[in-house]
């Protein structure tokens, strides 16, 4: 299995170097930069949101917080003598990000999930009114420059994209570090059970705020690499509810709680989020179409693509199964599918 | 002190209208447990329907009401029914965070495409009258506001402690499964409950659109500013909600008039923050769930 | 024999209903101890308070000789104080060695190691041997029986070594044989140095299993002794069969 995952990872290392080379067109570069980046965002909202069973609705405010940050130390005064210099201070901004986020992360987890949908989706709020408002700093709503990158103009998007492929496989390392670690037997026990998890000495509390902050600053990481490909960050775009609503997205449709479902998720929409933008012009049309391809997968596919076909590959194999132990089991599935399953008390 | 009495004055004004937004909103965490992040996208919804009645056909908008109130009670039973009632048990409050978002931005996406995105006002004859009492200036729209808004809390508080319907909605908030068993239909309930959630964010759309100017956009800012007033009143908790919006409503005001009207957003975020660290069963609320 | 687990005076009311009043008693090292009573006597919430689950309102827990009172379900795990819940709560998700593993109690440093590391599967091997639920070890808990959740949840803390278990109606909503197989597991158990609090309804099973036998009415004990010295005691048949 985990030569699978290996030869699995180093396949989408090489999909992911070859892709630019093969297909050069701007157009197709840059749809493959915002692919790769929230393949990258989901991945690592999915460290939270998807394994811990907590779904963040305020990582637009780390995102955000990253681009600014890069906005802010490379002012499109600045003159870039060196282009990867911005690349090379985001592990600074993924460590202050994680910092920031553990004492959010500790208020915010302390019940279950609706408070902290509620604290999240505030302090997205906050930060876009912060960015808004402290305009010596930001600039306000008038925004604010990022320092012109000085890369050649026939592959400007390549430094770009090869940044967010790194975040991505970084994210995606994350999750499958956790999944083979205590960690993800610590968060799949959280998200099934807290005080339970708790009772048994699992922990709870610092398992959480771990996921918490390496998400968010992954996420951060992701906001700074943004700015520096866009230009320039405006507070209603750089803390977007709908960058919030894109990653949640992608990381359910393609399955959350799984290593390779927010990547299937960004690979499925994103392509066609930029079609619609191109075909219907406006943006708002483009919101319908999100909020509306949202509430069709949660009323028709609610755990998403993957954990729906390893049900139903899980279901035909136990029922198929010669040993009779198994089948004892799966006959008993009905009874342990009718409600008395995962109690929560 | 003249201005923060002024301010006070307002505030309870606008602590009314609050409460109001919120009340909605609490009450269908009652019922369903669910956080419906939408309650402000529909107020903004109801704020543009009385603006279609005032300017198409020259409705007043606070006879609008009467006629956008039950457009939004089918608009909310139909969402119940079509997208939260699936939601199964186990994840239902994770989930329908998410679908309430979902809904919240269609309805802005929505709104955008057939107002577009400039900013609206309701200017009834009556938006700039105001009375001077004691010295102290009270706008007629916001306290005419503030009637409209005691008067449907007040109807609401009446329909759940007074009526047939009431008692079965209060019965399922306390125990669905003895409710199902004394007859009463926990499904039917919870949509009828929804609906009348969100039959009360019509009043409060046409008191938004009469004090303020507004754009599909403008629900992100009730987002927080609901949750604030729900949480601190605990959630669940009508009679907390309105306590909640007046406090907050005083409390941002005075920080309008005091500092500046650019911090008095925070106040919001401090509240919440505050009684989630403080208090996070809020004033009236029964505890959060898992905080068990 | 010493006393391994000693309840104070404890009392918790929620509102105006006194749940738990002025309670004490104790449970000897090595025993099985079975706490009866009617419905609504106390004897879950006196679990709920005992493993740090319910804080009290006033009164005082000691296990082994240290003053545990307010502890955390969590620590007093660690410490060899581990319970069942009325209603199996196991971790539908994980499969059934991962629910063994994930009780097994690591450091916050052990959080950065292998999932199920070798030295886990020879741990949880040889529980799942005795409960016989090797065969269904790659099963996911979702998968089980309602009666095998029930050994998977008791097998689980197994995991920690604990000194006392606190068992919640063990017999509950299980079928009469999967009854047998647990008393047989009990047994085995005890034999081999744990000590047992059981809340249970089932007279019988109590009467076979369990020396001494605490009764339990209106939130505190009004006797205990051998099953024959209760099941003579006047008081008992008072609570049971009312006044």
């Amino acid at each position: 299995m985990t030569r699978g995952g290996l030869s699995r990872a180093g396949v989408l290392a090489v999909v992911l170097a070859v892709l630019p080379l093969a297909l050069p067109q701007h157009w197709v570069v840059s749809m493959l930069v915002f692919t790769v980046m929230y393949a990258a965002l989901a991945s690592s909202w999915n460290l939270i949101g998807g394994f811990a069973g907590y779904p963040s609705l305020g990582h637009a405010a780390f995102f955000g917080f990253g681009a600014y940050t890069v906005a802010l130390i490379f002012p499109n005064t600045h003159n870039l003598s060196n282009g990867l210099l911005p690349f090379a201070i985001l592990p600074g901004i993924a460590v202050v990000a994680g910092l920031i986020g553990l004492p959010i992360g500790a208020i915010a987890m302390r019940t279950r999930a609706d408070v902290f949908a509620i604290v999240t989706i505030t302090l997205l709020f906050v930060a876009q009114t912060l960015a808004l408002n402290l305009r010596s700093l930001t600039g306000g709503a008038q925004g604010a420059g990022v320092a012109v990158p000085p890369f050649d103009v026939a592959n400007f998007e390549r430094p770009f994209y090869y940044a967010m492929a790194v975040l991505l496989l970084v994210a995606m390392g994350a999750g499958w570090y956790s999944q083979r670690s205590k960690i993800g037997l610590s968060l799949a026990a959280v998200r099934a059970d807290e005080d339970k998890a708790r009772g048994i000495g699992v922990h709870v509390t610092g398992v959480k705020l771990l996921a918490f902050s390496v998400s968010v600053g992954i996420t951060a990481m992701i906001g700074g690499v943004w700015a520096y490909y866009v230009d320039f960050v405006y507070p209603q775009f750089a803390f977007d509810p709908l960058i919030t609503i894109g990653m949640v997205l992608m990381a359910f449709l393609g399955g959350r709680g799984t290593l390779w479902g927010p990547v299937i998720g960004a690979v499925v929409l994103v392509p066609a989020q930029q079609y619609l933008a191109y075909e219907l012009g406006g943006s708002q049309l483009y919101l319908i179409a999100y909020a509306l391809v949202f509430l069709l997968i949660m009323r028709f596919l609610p755990r998403g693509i993957l954990p729906t076909l390893t049900h139903l590959r899980r279901r035909r194999r136990l029922i198929a199964a010669a040993d009779p132990a198994p089948r004892t089991a799966a006959a008993e599935l009905g009874l342990a599918h009718d409600g008395q399953g995962g109690a929560r008390v | 002190m003249h201005t923060i009495i002024q301010g006070v004055i307002l505030g309870i004004l606008t602590g009314g209208v609050y409460a109001l937004m919120a009340g909605g909103q609490t009450l269908i965490f009652g019922i369903m447990k669910v956080v419906n992040l939408a309650q402000g996208a529909m107020v903004i919804l109801s704020a543009y329907l009385s603006y279609t009645l005032f300017t198409s056909a020259g409705i007043d908008p606070f006879l609008a009401v009467l006629i956008t109130t039950p457009a939004m009670f089918c608009l909310g039973v139909a969402v119940q029914w079509l997208f939260l009632r699936q939601l199964r048990r186990e994840d239902a409050a994770e989930l329908s965070i998410l679908v309430t978002f979902a809904i919240a931005l269609a309805v802005e996406g929505v709104l955008s495409v057939v107002y577009s995105t400039s900013y609206r006002s309701i200017n009834a004859s009556y938006a700039n009258t105001s009375f001077t009492v004691g010295g102290y200036q009270v706008s007629a729209v916001r306290l005419y506001a503030f009637l409209l808004s005691v008067g449907v809390l007040g109807l609401l508080y009446l329909l759940l402690h007074r009526t047939r319907f009431g008692r079965a909605v209060r019965a399922t908030v306390q125990n669905p499964e003895a409710a199902r068993l004394l007859g009463v239909e926990p499904a039917r309930i919870r949509a009828l409950g929804f609906g009348l959630g969100t039959a009360t964010a019509a009043a409060a759309g046409s008191v938004f659109g009469l004090i303020y100017p507004f754009n599909a956009g403008s629900h992100y800012d009730l987002i927080s500013q609901l949750l604030s007033v729900v949480v601190l009143g605990g959630l669940g908790s009508l009679g907390g909600a309105v306590v909640a919006g007046v406090i907050i409503g005083v409390s941002s005001s005075v920080v309008a008039v005091a500092w500046s009207p650019t911090w008095s957003q925070f106040t919001f975020f401090v509240v919440l923050l505050a009684v989630l660290l403080i208090r996070p069963r809020g004033l009236f609320g029964t505890v959060l769930r898992g905080a068990l | 024999m010493s006393v391994l687990l000693e309840v104070e005076d404890l009392t918790k009311r929620f509102g105006g209903v006194t749940a738990v009043d002025g309670c004490s008693f104790t449970v000897d090292e090595g025993t099985v101890t079975a706490l009866i009573g009617p419905n609504g006597s106390g004897k879950t919430t006196v679990f709920n308070l005992v493993t740090g689950c319910l804080p009290a309102d006033s009164g005082a827990v000691r296990f082994s000789g240290r003053e545990v009172t307010g502890m955390s379900p969590g620590r007093l795990y660690q410490r060899g104080l581990s319970r069942t819940f009325q209603q199996a709560r196991v971790f539908p998700e994980l499969t059934v060695l991962e629910n063994l593993v994930v009780a097994g109690g690591w450091s916050f440093a052990g959080l950065f190691r292998q999932r199920v590391s070798r030295a886990d599967r020879v741990r949880a091997a040889e529980l799942l041997d005795e409960f016989r639920l090797d065969r269904v070890g790659d099963l996911l808990a979702a998968e089980l029986s309602w009666g095998q959740r029930k050994l998977l949840e008791f097998a689980a803390l197994l995991m920690s070594d604990p000194r006392l278990v606190l068992l919640d109606e063990p017999t509950a909503g299980v079928n009469p044989i999967l009854i047998e197989t647990m008393e047989a597991h009990i047994r085995a158990r005890h034999a081999a140095g744990t000590t047992f609090l059981v809340v249970e309804h089932d007279m019988q099973f109590v009467m076979r299993l369990c020396d001494p036998v605490i009764v339990f009415d209106r939130g505190c004990p009004i006797a205990s002794g051998t099953p024959e010295h209760v099941q003579s005691d006047p008081r008992v048949l008072d609570a049971y069969l009312g006044e």
